[in-house]
């Protein structure tokens, strides 16, 4: 009987590890990471060609957007200005993306943007998500 | 009516803590009248919810802005079906509905075993009306559905537009109704531990509640991936987004359960993980609406930030330690009449579907909170995307497709070589021959030359027992193949239902596999321009604009050729909401059975005259759709009423009668 049962045993260990060793190697294959605008520029020097995943705010007036090209750059600012001592760090990152707009995306939006960090200190971006807008509190006009 | 709403909820929440102790207590003190009055109040908990609720529906129907949840959600310009659709639009409404639907539920189970099950029902009372009083007490004081502004506003902010869309009208409603019924078999499995009757009766009693939340967790997740393919404008319809994982998750281990449960009928095993599987089922449902409700993983879905958070946690918690507690309890008495006794039976292909199962319901659970996990373990919020969930579960998945093929058609116990020989030589034969004839064609992309092989060897392996079983009936009951067929099915509605839900599975595989093959292209062209896609010219000849009180839309025209020839004009839009001043992408979508052609307005530049297009060629995401209605065709085949098992669920429940009088007695 215990042998019987130890055949079962093989089996279901093999795919618990299976399971298991899929996510392990997943993970480490296609984690990123994920900083708020403050935290990235904070260790942005450590992240040189690193996959990463920022939150920010479109900076207002940087958008720079060519519909031909679908080539597009802007800054991405803090959320909440003064949080980091003036002077100390950078005032936000280029951003540059190709492809087609989010409906969302405008200036002032809060986006989080993943992509790569370069060496020449741009965020070269591969996809642009935008907060979905059932998430603002609604404006109601008085 | 909003006050009327209001008083009805406290009401509801009074009478649900009325109706768990008088349950609770009524078994204590062997007092049939206390749990009768239980049941009573329950009902009664029902009927306030079902006040609440007309007063929430009259006061968006009558655009009542003063109430804060009608101006956040509904405008005077709204269209009446989205209007209703608002009811679940917003987190307050969504919460509602949520309690209303249970409350029904709990009416129709009290009702479906007001004169059975005498010693569980107490138990199950108080348990769904737990429930309730969880979903009543946010009602109440976390998220007040009719909470009034300082002053009315002249116009409601509309409802999302992403949100007013034929499919999100009824997707949501289908997931919650496939989340809420699986609260039922959850409280049967509690009461079946907290009284010790630990036998069949349990199960089978919520055999068909089980199936019931199953049949809508299919369908929610199917309407949802066909609402995101027709919404969301990004040229698929899953992407592994939190909320897309908190639906999928519980439909795994509910799948695992529908499953494993077959092996507790025929042999009486696996009675630990069964329970398991129930429970785990019900905690996915309230993870699930933690995950959309909290805001602690941002997701494209998620509802307004609240400070839900901890009462879904704390709540969470409770269940788990309740649950987990009668467990233990009860353990000794759920050890397996019998044991496993070869690899190469169906009890094994269930246990191991089973595993990856679970195996794929953690680790999309893994993937889902990796980002808190790691900020906790590490101090760094590490985020894992879609390639991680399909690295992980598309193998998981191939895996368990190849299973679907051994499965139901492997014999029980052990299965002897002269049986397996007779059984999967023609699915074998079948699957290996498409998968040479795809190799010499030229495929070269093995996972769908996998797939695909697969799919054949399931597919021939359920045919040939479906004409095995006919061909036996003509023989020996002389009936034509078509009545054959239909006796067969008629006969056996759950073996060959669940084959015909294993038909709709394998095209889903199918359908999905075709995303191997997916081409994308973008690009910007000026009026009259044409450009090439796959087998596809498409012309683009300009744009119109179209405007009504509600949408301002851009409108543009393309013409579809092939070899020189128009066969069809598609007109993808670029709509802006003015309640919302909101932006959206309509797509317009040409189904084939072979591929979608799928075309995105990416944007339209007013002064250059520019439109830039995104343009997918889908292969064989029809086939996903049409898998999903023979999966839900087969539910209901499965479903059908069934003369055998009424009677051995008769059986089973003297056979405890009998027992239970004797060990009273």
């Amino acid at each position: 009987m215990a042998a019987k049962q130890s055949k079962f045993l093989v089996g279901a260990l093999l795919i618990v590890g299976a399971v298991g060793y899929l996510i392990y190697t997943s993970i480490q294959e296609t984690k990123v990471y994920y900083f708020t605008i403050d935290e990235f520029l904070l260790n942005r020097t450590t992240l040189a060609n690193t996959d990463v995943r920022v939150a920010g705010r479109v900076q207002a007036g940087s958008i720079q957007w060519d519909p031909a090209a679908l080539d597009l750059t802007f800054r991405l600012m803090p959320i909440e200005p003064g949080t980091i001592p003036v002077g100390a760090l950078p005032p936000g990152v280029a951003v540059s993306y190709q492809g087609i707009l989010p409906d969302m995306f405008a200036e002032g939006r809060d986006v989080i943007v993943e992509g790569l960090y370069t060496p020449d200190q741009q965020l070269v971006a591969s996809t642009i998500m935008t907060s979905c807008p059932s998430k603002y509190e609604p404006e109601i006009e008085g | 009516m909003t006050h009327l709403g209001t008083l009805a909820l406290y009401l509801a929440s009074l009478l649900a803590v009325y109706a768990i102790v008088t349950s609770l207590w009524g078994v204590r003190t062997r007092r049939t009248a206390w749990i009768a009055s239980g049941a009573q109040a329950a009902y009664a908990v029902g009927g306030c919810v079902v006040v609440a609720s007309i007063a929430l529906l009259h006061a968006l129907l009558t655009r009542d802005f003063n109430v804060e949840y009608v101006a956040s959600y509904s405008s005077s310009t709204l269209p009446l079906h989205y209007t209703v659709a608002a009811f679940w639009g917003g987190q307050k409404g969504s919460l509602l509905f949520w309690a209303l639907i249970h409350c029904f539920f709990s009416a129709v189970v009290l009702f479906q075993n007001r004169t059975r099950n005498q010693e569980l029902m107490p138990y199950v009372t108080a348990t769904l009306m737990t429930i309730a009083l969880f979903f009543l007490g946010l009602l109440c004081f976390i998220t007040p559905p009719f909470e009034r502004l300082s002053f009315i506003p002249s116009e409601g902010s509309d409802l999302n537009p992403l949100l007013q869309n034929y499919w999100m009208t009824i997707h949501p409603p289908a997931l919650y109704l496939g989340f809420i019924s699986a609260s039922v078999p959850f409280a049967f499995a509690l009461a079946a531990l907290a009284t010790g009757k630990l036998g069949d009766v349990w199960i089978r009693t919520t055999r068909r509640w089980a199936l019931t939340s199953w049949f809508f967790l299919s369908l929610g997740n199917l309407l949802g991936g066909r609402w995101a393919y027709e919404v969301l404008g990004w040229g698929g319809y899953w992407a592994w987004d939190p909320v897309e994982n908190a639906a999928i998750m519980p439909w795994f281990t509910a799948t695992a359960y529908l499953h494993s449960v077959m092996i507790q009928e025929k042999k009486d095993m696996l009675k630990v993980w069964n329970m398991t599987l129930v429970i785990l089922t019900f905690v996915l449902t309230i993870f699930g609406t933690f995950l959309t409700r909290s805001g602690v993983i941002s997701s494209v879905h998620s509802f307004t930030q609240s400070g839900l958070g901890p009462y879904f946690l704390a709540f969470l918690a409770f269940i788990l330690l309740v649950s987990i507690g009668l467990l233990l309890y009860r353990l000794p008495d759920l050890k397996s009449a019998n044991e496993f006794d070869s690899l190469l039976s169906r009890e094994a292909a269930f246990l191991f579907n089973n595993l990856i199962l679970v195996g794929l319901a953690f680790a999309t659970f893994w993937g889902t909170i990796f980002p808190i996990l790691s900020e906790w373990v590490r101090g760094v919020k590490i985020t894992v995307g879609p390639p991680f969930f399909n690295q992980v579960n598309g193998p998981l998945g191939v895996l368990l497709l190849f299973l679907t093929g051994i499965g139901p058609i492997i014999a029980w116990r052990r299965a002897s070589w002269s049986s397996l020989r007779r059984q999967f030589t023609i699915p074998l034969v079948v699957g290996l021959v498409l998968g040479g004839l795809l190799f010499v064609l030229g495929y070269r992309n093995y996972y769908a030359v996998v797939i695909f092989s697969l799919a054949g060897f399931v597919l021939a392996g359920i045919l040939a027992e479906f004409s095995r079983g006919t061909r036996a009936r003509q023989v020996m009951l002389h009936e034509s193949p078509p009545q054959a067929l239909g006796r067969l099915v008629a006969k056996n509605p759950r073996r060959y239902g669940g084959y015909i839900v294993h038909i709709g599975v394998v095209l889903i595989f199918f359908g999905v596999a075709g995303a191997l093959f997916t081409i994308e292209k973008q690009i910007t062209v000026s009026a009259e321009q044409s450009f090439a896609v796959g087998r596809y010219t498409l012309h683009y000849t300009g744009i119109t604009e179209r405007e009504d009180a509600h949408i301002a839309a851009q409108i543009a025209t393309v013409r579809v050729l092939v070899d020189g020839q128009q066969i069809d004009t598609m007109h993808p839009e670029k709509r802006f909401y003015k309640k919302q001043n909101q932006p959206t992408t309509e797509v317009d979508i040409r189904p084939t059975l072979v591929e979608d052609l799928y075309l995105v307005l990416g944007s339209y530049d007013v002064p250059s005259g520019l439109a830039t297009f995104q343009v997918f060629i889908n292969p064989l995401v029809s086939w996903i759709w049409i898998g999903g209605l023979i999966l839900i065709l087969g539910t209901c085949v499965i479903m059908a009423p069934n003369p055998a098992e009424r009677q051995a669920f008769a059986l089973a429940r003297t056979s405890a009668d009998i027992r239970g009088q004797a060990v009273a007695e």
